[in-house]
């Protein structure tokens, strides 16, 4: 614990230098990046070192009996820690480049500071062990990253997703808050220990109101909405750490307290399962609408999400219906996709980060043909996509085939657990085929082809310090597809103890790892086969170049490739009833024509309903008590007065 | 060792089939149709070319055809085919093989965006859309055979020890599955009545336009690619149909790879009989083979308590 | 042994589920004569009605000439006399229609899960089918223009009927006079539809359901 805690401690004063040398930007620069990635590398030490004896450490601190903090590590936090000190160091290494504006010289050392505070504030709700130091880190962690969102703040834009983001963290974090007061009042200690003492009935009104908090953060269909507002606004790193690893904290509080609860309640699994496939499905659909670039992956994060609620929803049925091993691979598939999606996510961030900072565009349809241009950029953002798609031979695979196994091993129960599990097999699949389907899009309208602007055809490739992160994680993108056994074994990891009814057998888990492994490296092996015998066939042969085949269309120009707009057309309108498509063109009508327009939008039902059917009515509503607010202190006295004297007046009866 | 020798055989022998087709669709068309070996003499024609690559495409362009390709030789490696146990099987090998089939679909769809031309992206998201839904299709009929076996790989399916037969519990069902398979067969090969490989016109295709512009040995590499593909859609159907006993050992080989023709033969009958569907009817009819299986998928309720 | 009875039963789910997707009208009435015929053969094929007397074959042929024949013969012509191809804009679409039948054919088996019937061994898949049958039928009546297609989804409801009265008999092939009944009563009102449909083709040049509607009031 002490490494861990020397950690943080060093991450936080690398967080601060900045803020005292933001004079000298290259100093303050050099001094915050050295700092923090010592922090961070002795963070992982504290990790994986047996000395540092992490696991089972605990800490606690008191202030006046009433105020205590207390800390603990067990295997799933753990897990949790390990995205935080992997991704995080990247992304500050991407800082360093990314931030290369001399102008804005404190506005960058605050920036710094507060994704500093960040990561250590993400570290320590992974190991709160009491509702007191888990709602203060909580809270720490979403006001330095709303702070962070609002980087660029003087655009209208970026305020108005950043207030968007304030709401659904404020308004999540009072659901979660609630959850654990109904707790406390249950048990009267603030140990989350005890939490498994509450009554069954309330457990489950204590899970789904700490479900439907967490489920703000994560990004879960409907409470997503903020998501593809404060991605677009926050710089890349800072997109990649909260798409990457902030949401994820979600994840880990919905899982926490449903260990923490241990409730074998039919319903937890349902509902969860449920929100997941729905997530999952409707995210991905409208990723495919979207054309901003970081809107889009915004709205794959709501899809993984989804996946990674699948396979908990799966774990949690099978830890209702007994069964291990479904419950086993649910779990681990969930665990070991949050790992995943933290690298290839966070990957794809860096790699639109990257296709912004030398185009100055994020709308897919103005680029184009970039991977010619920035090489590596677009090799890496390739393999991430592959992975984001779940197809082997890379990580994505290792994790969903995880889920799929889970969800197979439950089709022997009947009635409605048969039903919810050939439901998630279904949009798994659809998951996976329209997530392929997006990323062909993104690679193939903004790497491939030829560029559709000017500013995308002068487009170079970005400084090594932008490329070497992105390197880094294609680098373990593929080896954890063919290195799986060990990455599984962590995700089995992740949970042991936790399990009520009690663990898969590891021979079991070894097959399903050597067996992926086996896949993978077959693949590879008759892909390089192939690959010679490519090379053999075209020895001695004549290879000509020509421009591209117009099918009898001799003047083709840049412009009229397919674009992604039309690429997704006919995939969105066939899920009409859930994606609201908005088209307005202006035709070819005269002899003489005019302009001829065309725009396509998809709007999000979430996004719609809750603005029409929420804060519209809301508004309305609350608008009725405009005149509360007249502006004149003495009546603001006098309303404290009476609020005061009717609490007391409640109280005393 | 017959293992081996069974999937030399199928590697060879794969093109020989699409020529029945042709031949059955030229019969029926009153004509003689082309010799037999067709497809082995555009092989080899590709073969001893030259290639042509367009200034627009990049490496992405030419991992198309390897990838698809070795997909589809890879899925064959975990087939039993004609009920001899394949080389490489274990349990849930399916799920991998159908996304590796995923992939190839993947890159093939990025080789053709690659091309910058509008034509092949019109092929390309046809291709993507129609695939998706196929997949969709498939993995209700995984489900289907978990139901009934309990098996996630193809030997278990075929040559397991509660391997799926007509006559088996709820063997009734895999009429559904057949039907469904066959209209999958079609979409993800690209026959009539979903998509028409024999079309002039670039906007009415779907998969020959995405490989417009790949010539020579990458051509090759992409026909070959597709004949496994249907060579395996084929013997999956056939082996539904028609289950074999591993005991009869290579007695089964030449049942098995004269019995296969018979699916070939039925798809040169629909090919004969019928019309390509409007692009928009295209679809239903993958959505109506998904929800053939997804009936089949929820009668097991009342077969398996 | 292949259980045939249950491939009869599976191949009538799939002219169901054909009908339901199809927007061709021939195709249409090749599904539903399927249907009929296999609708008819069923009861020949379960095990309680394998001593069959002269009667009952003459009545099992009568059925499958009425039900495969007849009723699809007379539909074709109709169709021929009226020159209409296709089902254009269903009131429920295609795709709708399809997740409809899925829903359809889960209801049936809540259905006859929740009856619990005494039914003999093997039966449940008869009943199930019986109840998606009938249902698609009506489906088909509700979400259809055509006159023609209200038609079919009538014939579709009066097989499922017949199958309702296969599932619960045990015994002697009397009880399936109600059944005869209720076909001859289909038989006649095709025969009048066919009548209807070409007097108001001849009238109208239409045979759209929605025109009706103004004859309200």
């Amino acid at each position: 614990m002490n490494i861990f805690l020397l950690s943080l401690a060093i991450i936080i004063v690398g967080g601060t230098l900045p803020l005292v040398t933001c004079r000298n930007m290259a100093v303050a620069k050099g001094l915050y990046l050295g700092v923090t990635l010592l922090g961070c590398i002795t963070g992982l030490t504290a990790l994986f070192s047996t000395s540092a004896n992490l696991l089972g450490a605990t800490w606690s601190w008191s202030w006046l009996h009433s105020f205590s903090l207390a800390f603990a590590c067990d295997a799933l936090s753990f897990f949790f820690l390990m995205p935080i000190f992997l991704i995080c160091p990247l992304a500050v290494i991407y800082s360093f480049a990314y931030f290369d504006k001399e102008e804005n010289s404190l506005r960058t050392a605050v920036s710094f500071f507060c994704t500093n505070v960040l990561i250590v504030a993400m570290a320590l709700v992974t190991v709160a062990a009491n509702i007191l130091s888990f709602a203060l880190v909580w809270e720490i962690m979403s006001l330095s990253s709303y702070i962070l969102v609002m980087y660029n703040y003087e655009k209208a834009d970026t305020r108005k997703a950043g207030y968007l983001y304030f709401l659904f963290a404020q308004a999540g974090a009072m659901l979660i808050f609630a959850a654990f007061g109904v707790a406390f009042s249950h048990t009267g200690s603030l140990q989350f220990s005890e939490f498994a003492a509450i009554p069954a009935e309330a457990k489950l009104f204590v899970f789904f109101l700490a479900f439907l908090g967490f489920a703000s953060k994560a990004g879960v269909f409907p409470l997503h909405v903020w998501l593809p507002h404060a991605h677009p606004a926050a710089p890349s790193h800072i997109s990649a750490i909260m798409s990457g690893v902030m949401i994820k904290m979600g994840i880990y509080g919905i899982l926490r307290v449903y260990f923490l609860l241990a409730s074998s309640d039919l319903l937890i699994g349902q509902v969860v399962l449920v929100f997941g496939m729905v997530s999952g499905v409707l995210g991905v659909l409208y990723a495919l609408g979207k054309h901003n670039l970081k809107k889009l992956l915004a709205y794959h994060s709501v899809e993984n999400i989804g996946i990674i609620l699948i396979g908990a929803g799966l774990g949690m049925i099978g830890v209702a219906k007994g069964d291990v091993a479904m419950a086993g691979f649910g779990f681990a598939g969930s665990l070991l996709h949050v790992f995943n999606h933290s690298v290839f996510k966070s990957l794809l961030f860096f790699g639109a980060g990257a296709v912004i900072k030398k185009t100055g565009t994020s709308h897919v349809d103005e680029l184009g043909g970039l991977m010619k241009r920035m090489p590596i950029t677009g090799r890496t953002f390739l393999i991430g996509s592959v992975s984001i798609s779940g197809l082997p031979p890379f990580s994505g695979f290792v994790s969903e085939f995880l889920v799929y196994f889970s969800a197979f091993n439950g089709l022997k129960h009947n009635h409605a657990t048969l039903l919810l599990i050939i439901l998630a097999i279904i949009s798994l699949t659809v998951i996976g085929g329209l997530a392929s389907f997006c990323f062909t899009k993104v690679v193939g309208v903004v790497f491939l082809g030829e560029p559709r602007t000017d500013r995308a055809a002068q487009a170079g490739e970005v400084s090594r310090l932008l490329t070497l992160p992105m390197a880094i994680l294609a680098a373990l993108c593929l080896a954890i597809g063919v290195f799986p056994q060990s990455f599984i074994h962590l995700a089995f990891a992740g949970f042991t103890g936790l399990l009520q009814i009690g663990s898969v057998d590891a021979a079991m888990i070894d097959t399903v790892g050597t067996n992926l492994a086996l896949g993978s490296r077959l693949f590879l092996l008759i892909f390089f086969t192939v690959l010679l015998f490519r090379k053999l066939l075209y020895r001695n042969k004549v290879i000509a170049k020509g421009p591209t085949w117009g099918c009898g269309f001799t003047r083709g120009t840049a412009r009229m490739q397919y674009t992604g707009t039309s690429y997704a057309r006919s995939v969105v309108s066939f899920f009409r009833p859930f994606a609201i498509v908005r088209e307005s063109k202006v035709q070819l009508v005269k002899i003489f024509p005019g302009k001829t327009e065309f725009h396509s939008r998809v709007d999000d039902i979430a996004e719609v309903g809750m603005q029409h059917g929420l804060a519209l009515p809301l508004l309305t509503l609350l608008g009725k008590f405009r005149w509360i607010q007249h502006g004149k202190v003495q009546l603001y006295i006098g309303y404290i007065i009476l609020a005061i004297s009717v609490i007391l007046l409640v109280s005393f009866i | 060792m017959e293992s081996f020798c069974t999937i030399a055989l199928a590697f060879l022998l794969a093109p020989l089939y699409p020529g029945i087709i042709l031949k059955v669709k030229a019969l029926f068309a009153g004509k003689k149709g082309p010799p037999l070996l067709i497809k082995y003499y555009t092989l080899l024609k590709l073969l001893h070319k030259g290639s042509v690559y367009s200034t627009s495409t990049t490496f992405v362009f030419r991992l198309g055809p390897l990838v698809s390709c070795a997909g589809a030789m890879m899925i064959l490696l975990f087939f039993p085919l004609g009920g001899i146990s394949p080389i490489f099987s274990f349990h849930g090998d399916v799920i991998v093989l159908f996304y590796i089939l995923g992939i190839g679909r993947f890159f093939t769809i990025s080789a053709a965006l690659d091309t910058a031309s509008p034509f092949e992206g019109m092929g390309a998201a046809r291709e993507a859309f129609f695939g998706t839904l196929a997949e969709a299709s498939i993995f209700a009929i995984l489900i289907l055979f978990y139901r009934m076996t309990g098996a996630l790989s193809f030997s278990d399916y075929f040559i397991g020890a509660k391997s799926i037969s007509l006559d088996g519990t709820a063997g009734a069902l895999l009429l559904l599955v057949i039907v469904s398979l066959f209209m999958v067969l079609l979409t993800e090969n690209s026959r009539v009545p979903v998509d028409d490989p024999a079309t002039h016109l670039e906007l009415t295709m779907i998969h020959e336009v995405m490989i417009l512009d790949h010539s020579g040995p990458d051509l090759a590499l992409i026909e070959l690619g597709s004949f496994y593909k249907l060579f395996f859609y084929s013997a999956f159907i056939f082996l539904i149909v028609c289950p074999f006993n591993a005991a009869w050992g290579l007695f089964n080989l030449p049942v098995f790879f004269v019995g296969i023709s018979l699916v070939y033969v039925a798809i040169g009958l629909v090919e004969s009989g019928m019309a390509r569907f409007k692009m928009n009817l295209v679809p239903k009819f993958v959505l109506t083979s998904l929800i053939l299986v997804s009936f089949a998928a929820i009668l097991t309720m009342e077969f398996i308590k | 042994m292949i259980n045939m009875n249950d491939i009869v039963l599976v191949i009538i789910l799939l002219s169901v589920l054909l009908s339901l997707s199809s927007n061709r009208l021939m195709a249409l009435v090749k599904y539903m004569a399927m249907q009929g015929v296999m609708v008819s053969l069923l009861p020949l094929l379960l095990e309680q009605h394998s001593r069959i007397g002269s009667g009952g074959l003459i009545f099992f042929q009568v059925m499958i000439l009425i039900k495969g024949v007849l009723i699809p013969g007379l539909l074709y012509i109709a169709l021929k006399r009226v020159v209409i191809k296709r089902e254009i804009e269903p009131i429920i679409g295609y795709h709708a229609s399809l997740f409809a039948g899925l829903i359809i054919i889960l209801v049936s088996i809540f259905i006859t899960e929740r009856l619990q019937l005494s039914l003999p061994q093997g039966r449940e898949l008869l009943l199930t089918t019986a109840i998606t049958t009938m249902s698609a039928g009506f489906f088909l009546m509700m979400s259809r223009r055509k006159a023609i297609t209200q038609v079919i989804g009538y014939l579709m409801l009066e097989n499922g009927i017949y199958l309702v009265g296969t599932a619960l008999t045990k015994h002697a092939h009397t009880i399936y006079i109600v059944e005869f009944g209720v076909l001859l009563d289909v038989l006649v009102g095709v025969m009048i539809m066919g009548i209807i449909l070409n007097n108001i083709n001849h009238t109208f040049d239409d045979i759209d359901t929605d025109h009706l509607n103004r004859l309200k009031d």
